[in-house]
């Protein structure tokens, strides 16, 4: 393996990584309109967090299951779909992850300037 | 419907019934799978608007085909699985090692290929396949039943807890490296040393020292008793170099150089001793049935096996001679271009 090669896959690794917190965040926030899977996969990728099948549906499940999900299979166009929409313990946890978020997002603010200088 | 449609819908069934078959069998099973399916149709319909005409079966297995193979599909959905988790982990693999490299290859090396090696009758081809094919099964039977036990053991205990229990005052003191022979270790070392030195001296009269019950019916061969005298004097020379050591605290480069010599020392005697079983007339060159023994078919097999594991014995102690010798150099030739390094700063400062 060369060392491009290998500093490629660390930094895919890396990537996958910090993608993986926010993404809870960015599926909580959009849950806070109810749609089902496949709607919620576009609308993820089409504010550039592209997530594939197998990722978010046992998110979906694994956020239900701690109660900040709530679900309900429904027919619509003759089809039926799991519709997901936040809870209200949802809503909470979501409001304290922005903020964590926010404070994090300083943190590393203050960080970077304290480096440039 | 039309006919490339049913066929779209036929290969979409086909996919979930093979990631349905991967999924483990549970009542959230059916649920993964309506849901997937109606990701992979409202794909299908996406595209199929894009389009504007109903997919052909390349646009079809295309959109199957990024969604990933059901096995990899099927793996993603459902739970995490392993057998070992990362808490028991370290410790199976430990153990593992321990087993595997210190205990169960010792054994085959010195005991069961000596034993395969009289068994066959001297073929030595034929004892080391036979030793290496029992080695390989041993491995894997240790192997799998260590993994075993450390499956059931994470099954069990799923939470076992010690990690929150551990205390932090218990942990071991930090190794201290040592650069100089401590007082205790030159004592030990040196006690040890005149202890040897008298259980050499005393084998001739008391063979039992070295071969217990069986010196009633076994005795060294000539070619111990040619080697000796060499042994005898690598054991004065420890003693005396662990005396030195003792005394001298302050010749830093003593120990390093002396033992090396004696490293080197015990390499040239271990080269003639297995130059001169080589050649030696006998099959048993280390010991022999005592005569007059009563008999002695019955002990023609053990006295063959124990030829054999002394043989073995002597070419791992060279093997290992010459790794202690080589690092042995490397530490004292560090040790001596720290010295000049050293003397070369006094220098400087000297100068200044």
């Amino acid at each position: 393996m060369t060392n491009g090669t290998a500093n490629l896959e660390v930094l895919e690794n890396l990537k996958l990584e910090l993608r993986r917190g926010c993404l809870i965040v960015a599926v909580l926030a959009q849950l806070r309109t109810e749609q089902y899977g496949y709607t919620l996969r576009k609308a993820l990728a089409d504010d550039g967090l592209a997530i594939d099948e197998g990722t978010l549906y046992p998110l979906l499940r694994r956020l239900e299951t701690q109660g900040l999900l709530v679900s309900q299979w429904r027919e619509e166009d003759k089809r039926n779909k799991r519709f997901y929409r936040l809870s209200g313990d949802g809503e909470v946890t979501l409001q304290q992850l922005l903020a964590e978020w926010e404070s994090i997002n300083a943190s590393l603010k203050n960080i970077l300037q304290e480096a440039s200088l | 419907m039309n006919d490339i449609s049913s066929r779209n819908i036929d290969l979409v069934d086909r996919y979930l019934q093979a990631v349905r078959f991967w999924l483990p069998k549970t009542h959230r099973q059916d649920d993964l799978i309506a849901e997937l399916g109606e990701d992979l149709r409202s794909q299908i319909d996406d595209k199929e608007t894009e389009l504007g005409h109903t997919l052909d079966k390349v646009e079809m297995a295309a959109i199957l085909r990024r969604c990933g193979s059901p096995m990899m599909v099927a793996s993603r959905l459902g739970p995490q699985r392993h057998l070992i988790g990362p808490a028991l982990f370290p410790i199976y693999e430990f153990v593992l090692k321990m087993v595997l490299l210190w205990i169960l290859i010792p054994v085959f090396i010195f005991i069961v290929g000596p034993v395969n090696l009289v068994d066959g009758g001297g073929n030595w081809p034929s004892a080391i396949l036979r030793t290496f094919s029992n080695l390989w099964s041993g491995l894997f039977i240790a192997a799998g039943t260590i993994t075993l036990v450390f499956a059931i053991v994470e099954r069990t205990s799923a939470h076992l807890g010690d990690e929150c229990n551990w205390d932090p005052l218990k942990l071991p003191p930090v190794r201290k490296q040592e650069r100089k022979p401590s007082l205790l270790k030159g004592a030990c070392e040196f006690g040890f040393s005149i202890f040897g030195v008298i259980w050499l001296l005393l084998v001739p009269a008391y063979p039992f020292l070295v071969l217990g019950p069986a010196a009633a019916f076994l005795k060294a061969a000539p070619l111990l008793h040619t080697f000796y005298l060499p042994f005898v004097l690598i054991g004065v020379f420890a003693l005396a170099r662990s005396g030195f050591t003792l005394a001298r605290p302050q010749w830093t480069w003593f120990p390093l150089a002396s033992q090396l010599l004696q490293s080197v020392f015990t390499l040239i005697v271990l080269n003639y001793m297995i130059k001169a079983i080589g050649n030696a007339p006998s099959t048993h060159p280390f010991v022999m049935l005592r005569d007059g023994v009563q008999s002695p078919a019955n002990y023609v097999k053990l006295v063959a096996i124990v030829n054999i594991s002394l043989l073995v014995s002597v070419v791992f102690t060279w093997i290992g001679a010459c790794i202690a010798a080589l690092q042995q150099t490397w530490a004292f030739l560090r040790y001596l271009r720290a010295r000049d390094a050293a003397l070369e700063r006094i220098a400087s400062i000297g100068v200044r």
